[in-house]
């Protein structure tokens, strides 16, 4: 008798660690190489683990331009003149094939690293293949956005639906047998809304929709965000900044090595040597890189609305105008400030009020339960130790997903996504 | 009574065996708690840092920002299109032949700074770096070197005088060259003319009869340059460039 008790306490506890879900990846099986998430989000999976991808020189491809917003043309300054046409990539394949969209993560653009790599892994896979700068990205927001206010979801998702439509104007003597379309970090959050979008407008029908590490709630994403520039760095003095002391280490590292390579494996070869950074300072890193990105969206969107409260309104600018007091003041904005002096105000004056609570209810994955419940084309990839998620998401993707989320237990955010393993799975699901 | 016991540590391990793992029971795994975080709230440590990398002496600002443009159009319009035909018309071989080329001939004047700056190990590396490629690589067209762990290292007279403690001066962005200061563009000029005197394998010679040469040269560097004007996708690049350059360049000086 005890030693069937202890047989079923040994059950309750695997339960309750393991959870019931089907698409749950054991990490034994799994074998991505990093289980600290702040040094997967950072180095992403080694290079002997990376997929084999088609090389540059055997995807046809081109970067277009769209002119969407004709009006900018006149009120843009003069520096913005490279972000007055909105600018994507398409890989095209020699027949007829499905066309997949990919949408890019927070103030990414259409060409950064990681929409780069699906490209290659989806164009390797036979499809037409079609990256998109994310919605909160400064090109987006000038040649492409109507409120160039990024971070109303719905909106968001019409801008990038137009978009679309756009492209596929552009390239009508492309044989497409059917879409599909993807999108990882800030960017599988508005895939899902685009596919909702597309439930009612019907033009692309999307076939197979996969969302990979999306935030659940946004602004859980974007505190947790903004918190990790508030880890407590050791080393950090009044005359040695936060940058100094990882440019030390680069630097000893280098020496130590006796010559300089930026390569894939840099990270990587890092964290195994004696200037290893610390969980504090890569988190401060990271955070660091969404900061720039918010400085980014909290100017342009200033700018190109009037606002005042980063330049002043009407302030003369051209190619030559220095923007450091710009920056310097953007730079002192974080996502929360974004939300509260620029997002919130747009969204009360166009709904007549409300509060925080119900924005971020409606602009989060929330607001899509249902359709994301009942429709079985949607599925989702992400980590168990996703740095934007927060406790009680992982079981709002589990009753909303079911058998659809494929929950991996390593890789931080997105850092997987060039693993081996994790690019089958993706192609695999398109293939259905 | 062993049962009700057993069962207790039941109930008490369940939970402990998750927590060992630091996960919620629906797989979470917590990773911001793993931090250690600043206990006096709102640290401004990211917004000091920042700010200070726009500290960068640079008083010819507006005309650098204006060449920056300048820059960022002559590459969409001029350089990359013509970078892509060459991707177009020369297969890879012929592409990768021209590029261990031409940098074999820059392992001259890489040589030549290694050596000013007192570095035996380097200079003797380079020595043989140059001697490998330019006999078992036929002039240079491949890398046999580098297969052998002899990695290109990169020295210029900028670096060479950086060395020596001179400072960089004013930041100055170059037509077509791109990001530089006053102290590394007097080193191009230098790294150019000794090039030109020290006529390596007759190339500085030759190319000032037959321009289409250095032509070729300009395409080759920026078809191995991964770098594209808009690529940081800010409205801030210029900043961004200026300091990475700035840094790039300390880091390089120091090692």
């Amino acid at each position: 008798m005890p030693r069937s008790s202890r047989f079923v306490s040994l059950l309750v506890g695997l339960f309750l660690c393991t959870g019931a879900a089907a698409g749950d990846i054991d990490a034994a099986s799994y074998g991505f190489p990093l289980q600290n998430p702040f040094e997967a989000t950072i180095a992403t999976t080694p290079p002997e683990l990376r997929p084999d991808l088609p090389d540059d020189d055997d995807i046809v491809q081109r970067d277009y331009s769209l002119r969407l917003r004709p009006e900018r043309t006149f009120t843009l300054p003069g520096n913005f003149w490279p972000v007055k046409e909105l600018h994507y990539r398409l890989a095209r394949q020699a027949g007829t094939a499905p066309l997949i969209f990919i949408i890019s993560g927070t103030g990414a653009s259409y060409s950064n690293g990681k929409t780069e790599y699906l490209k290659r892994l989806f164009y390797g896979a036979g499809y037409h293949v079609v990256q998109l700068s994310s919605p909160t990205s400064y090109d987006f927001m000038a040649a492409a956005s109507r409120t160039a206010t990024p971070g109303i979801s719905q909106d968001d998702a019409q801008d990038l639906y137009r978009v679309m439509q756009a492209v596929r104007e552009q390239h009508a003597d492309l044989p497409v047998s059917e879409y599909y379309l993807t999108g990882y970090s800030l960017g599988a959050l508005d895939a899902a809304f685009v596919s909702r979008l597309d439930e009612t407008a019907r033009r692309f029908d999307f076939k197979r929709v996969l969302l990979i590490n999306p935030p659940v709630n946004l602004y859980t994403a974007v505190r947790a965000l903004d918190r990790l520039v508030q880890t407590d760095v050791s080393g950090i003095t009044n005359s040695r900044s936060f940058y100094e002391l990882i440019l030390g280490k680069l630097t000893r590292y280098f020496q130590q090595r006796g010559y300089i390579s930026l390569d894939d494996a840099l990270l990587y070869d890092l964290q195994q040597s004696g200037e290893r950074l610390s969980n504090e300072e890569m988190a401060m890193l990271i955070g660091s890189v969404f900061r720039f990105s918010v400085a980014d969206i909290a100017f342009t969107s200033d700018l190109l609305n009037q606002r005042g409260l980063i330049t002043p309104t009407g302030y003369p600018m051209d190619e030559g105008t220095p923007l450091e007091p710009f920056f310097a003041r953007a730079l002192l904005c974080n996502f929360q400030c974004y939300l509260e002096e620029q997002l919130v105000p747009l969204w009360r004056a166009r709904n007549g009020g409300g509060n925080l609570e119900q924005l971020v209810r409606r602009i989060s994955l929330y607001d899509l339960q249902d359709y994301l419940s009942r429709s079985r084309k949607i599925a989702v990839m992400h980590n168990a130790d996703d740095l934007t998620l927060g406790p009680g998401d992982i079981g709002f993707l589990r009753r909303t997903f079911g058998d659809r989320l494929t929950l991996y237990p390593s890789g931080g955010h997105c850092g997987n996504l060039n693993y081996r393993v994790n690019g089958r799975a993706m192609v695999e699901f398109f293939r259905g | 009574m062993a049962r009700g016991a057993l069962l207790v540590a039941a109930l008490l391990c369940a939970p402990l065996a998750c927590s060992a793992a630091g996960t919620d029971p629906d797989g979470f795994k917590r990773p911001l708690e793993q931090l250690r975080f600043n206990p006096a709230l709102g640290q401004r440590e990211f917004e000091r840092s920042s700010l200070a990398t726009l500290n960068v002496y640079d008083p010819w600002e507006s005309w650098n920002r204006r060449i920056y443009h300048f820059n960022y159009r002559f590459d969409e319009w001029v350089f990359l299109p013509v970078v892509r035909t060459y991707r177009r018309v020369a297969p890879r071989f012929v592409r990768s032949g021209i590029g261990n080329f031409f940098a074999n001939l820059g392992d001259v004047s890489n040589l030549l700074n290694s050596v000013l700056q007192l570095k035996g190990k380097r200079s003797l590396d380079i020595t043989a770096r140059l001697l490998f490629n330019t006999i078992f690589g036929v002039g240079g067209l491949w890398d046999p070197a580098s297969r052998m762990g002899l990695h290109r290292q990169s020295e210029d007279f900028g670096q060479t005088l950086g060395y020596y403690g001179v400072p960089g001066g004013p930041y100055l962005m170059l037509p077509i060259l791109g990001p530089s200061n006053l102290r590394d563009a007097g080193g191009l000029v230098t790294d150019f003319f000794s090039a030109y005197q020290i006529n390596y394998l007759d190339f500085a010679k030759t190319s000032s009869d037959q321009p289409e040469l250095l032509i070729l040269r300009g395409v080759d560097a920026r078809y191995g340059a991964d770098f594209r004007y808009g690529q940081l996708n800010s409205p801030f690049e210029y900043e961004q460039i200026r300091f990475v350059y700035s840094r790039a360049r300390d880091l390089q000086i120091a090692e």
